[in-house]
């Protein structure tokens, strides 16, 4: 309440202070900001101002009806549960070349690997198994960065939870599903709206 | 004659249990709710929505099964979260550090929930009023050195503190614990020096001396805080250093200290810290609401006393409104603290001195002094007859 020393710490760098609003970081004290009250007083205003505004909170109960007539839809780029894409002939896509497996620092995804069938001619492999452990991702999004084929990506589910255990662990055909359930195109520009470059599709490269 | 005949005690004994059951079952009974005010109140500064999911209120309350629409989540949702909180801390393990001393460390949470439980009992809660032939006073006891037993008791809170600090065998919670004592001891002197002059102006120590001063008109202007509007900031500021509430919550700063004096407290030992922190608010809003804001004392109260001098039911109803009236002063004060604790950041320690040397203790020293200036007796006729030269005693 006496003579202050509170800006003293602002006088050796400047430099972080320049975002705040009270402008020159290094002015001293006026001396009704040292008796506190009044600045206090214009602090309880503020947060009084914040108790009639709207609540961020989405009213979520966990189920699908809530979730409906919230109509919650995350934000661009939100990493939730992976899929699988298909290319241009309805095969999945991915080549089996462990890159994914290997950027996985929660070593969740087991693959394995084998001879593509006769007829699909662009590719020697495909993943005869595909299996990602979801108790153990992390959903760091690592997979999709390393992917070179474009063919795993993270869908907006935040909708984790289940009853088992084992329900957690999708397989290739639960992946693929979930692709063409959420809708989500092969492309990379679609579910990355936010501006990140993309490859050309790995669809039409393969042809 | 036993009238009221409750567990054949005699009458006397029988009448006292009322203010005891009021104030003691009101105030253990408050507190799982003023955590949900609390936590109420934070979510809704920071634009949430709080606890909203256990509770008789909302989607999720027993009540919606039956079809009956008990309202949004936003406002009363979670109303009972406490009750299965409280469970959780009864049924945790009373977990005791290693070379902790295990006689201060009991003795910790105790120390912190009976002083603030203890100060309530000189609480004047409301007016007289007649109740089965018998003159009932809402207060536990009515002691004549009301305010005394009040800063004696409040001192007490300290040691719980302290001997949370001291006892757990944890440098943080030691830090906690010195700070806590270096606090509470720095503002109880300006404290003091503000009830002082709360004394001098009321011509009392008996609090409820003090709220019948108070209750003399019905224009409120009796009430302590016109004419000290300067003590009632002060002992504002003092109230929030004693109760380690923000911004002077130096104690248990959990950005430096982690937990402060009750770190390695965990189960129903840190519950009685939780509960006797609240109390200790709630005493806080009363002893403010005893001295400055007119105790019981409500516009109209002198009215309708007045108007229906010898109605014993009307002086029941206006005893109760006056019972309503200083909870819902301290309870306002306990919503204030709310309110400032989730706007304001912590002080520095070093900020918190001199906030209390430099600041408070000048002032209310200066507020003492007017004070004692204004209250001077007006009598210098009494003065000059005693100097007067004394008569020649005849032979």
């Amino acid at each position: 309440m006496a003579h202050g020393h509170d800006d003293g710490h602002a006088k050796g760098g400047g430099h972080g202070h320049e975002a705040s609003s009270g402008g020159d970081p290094l002015r001293k004290q006026t001396f009704l900001e040292k008796l506190y009250l009044p600045e206090i007083a214009k602090g309880l205003v503020h947060t009084l101002k914040h108790v009639f505004k709207k609540s961020f909170t989405v009213d979520y109960d966990g189920t699908e009806k809530s979730n409906e007539k919230k109509n919650h839809i995350p934000r661009a780029g939100y990493r939730g549960e992976h899929y699988l894409k298909k290319d241009d002939a309805g095969h999945v896509k991915c080549v089996a070349c462990f890159m994914c497996a290997a950027a996985c620092p929660s070593e969740c995804i087991h693959i394995e690997g084998a001879a593509t069938p006769a007829d699909w001619k662009d590719r020697e492999r495909y993943p005869k198994r595909f299996e990602i452990d979801m108790l153990r991702c992390i959903y760091c999004g690592m997979c999709e960065e390393a992917c070179p084929v474009d063919a795993i990506a993270l869908s907006p589910t935040y909708n984790v939870v289940s009853n088992t255990r084992e329900e957690k662990v999708y397989n290739r055909d639960r992946l693929l599903a979930d692709g063409v359930h959420y809708g989500l195109s092969l492309s990379r520009h679609h579910y990355r709206p936010d501006g990140v470059p993309g490859a050309t599709p790995a669809s039409n490269a393969h042809h | 004659m036993n009238t009221i005949a409750f567990l054949w005690l005699p009458d006397e004994i029988a009448v006292k249990l009322i203010p005891v059951a009021i104030v003691f079952g009101g105030l253990l009974g408050i507190v799982p709710f003023l955590v949900f005010l609390e936590r109420k109140v934070c979510a809704f500064i920071q634009d949430r929505d709080g606890p909203s999911r256990v509770g008789l209120f909302g989607p999720d309350s027993p009540f919606e099964m039956l079809g009956i629409n008990t309202g949004k989540r936003r406002w009363f949702g979670g109303f009972l979260q406490s009750l299965p909180d409280a469970v959780k801390l009864i049924t945790k393990e009373a977990f005791v550090p290693e070379g902790a001393d295990r006689l201060l460390f009991a003795l910790g949470p105790f120390f912190a929930l009976m002083p603030p439980l203890l100060a309530f009992i000189v609480m004047p809660v409301g007016p007289d009023f007649e109740l089965f032939g018998q003159n009932i006073k809402l207060q536990v006891a009515d002691l004549n050195v009301g305010i005394l037993w009040v800063l004696g008791v409040a001192s007490l809170s300290a040691y719980g503190l302290a001997f949370g600090g001291w006892a757990s065998n944890n440098k943080f919670a030691l830090l906690g614990g010195v700070r806590a004592m270096a606090q509470m001891v720095s503002y109880e002197i300006g404290m003091g020096i503000v009830l002082l002059s709360m004394i001098m102006m009321h011509q009392s120590v008996s609090l409820r001396e003090m709220v019948n001063h108070q209750a003399a008109s019905d224009c409120t202007c009796h009430w302590g805080i016109w004419h000290q509007p300067l003590a009632f900031i002060l002992f504002t500021i003092c109230a929030f250093a004693e109760n380690n509430r923000l911004p002077f919550d130096l104690a248990e700063c959990e950005a430096e200290l982690v937990g402060g004096y009750h770190t390695e407290y965990n189960s129903m030992h840190f519950g009685m810290y939780f509960q006797g922190e609240y109390i200790a608010i709630l005493s806080m809003g009363a002893m403010i609401a005893a001295l400055f804001l007119g105790g019981w004392h409500y516009p109209g109260y002198n009215w309708l006393i007045a108007g229906t001098a010898l109605d014993s039911n009307w002086r029941i109803f206006a005893a109760l409104l006056g019972l309503a009236s200083f909870g819902f002063k301290a309870f306002s004060f306990v919503i204030f603290s709310m309110w400032v604790r989730w706007s304001l950041p912590r002080f520095r320690w070093d900020q918190l001195m001199r906030i209390g040397w430099k600041g408070i203790v000048p002032l209310a020293l200066a507020n003492l002094l007017l004070t004692a200036y204004l209250n001077l007796p007006a009598q210098p006729k009494i003065e000059k007859e005693a100097t007067k030269p004394a008569p020649v005693a005849i032979r």
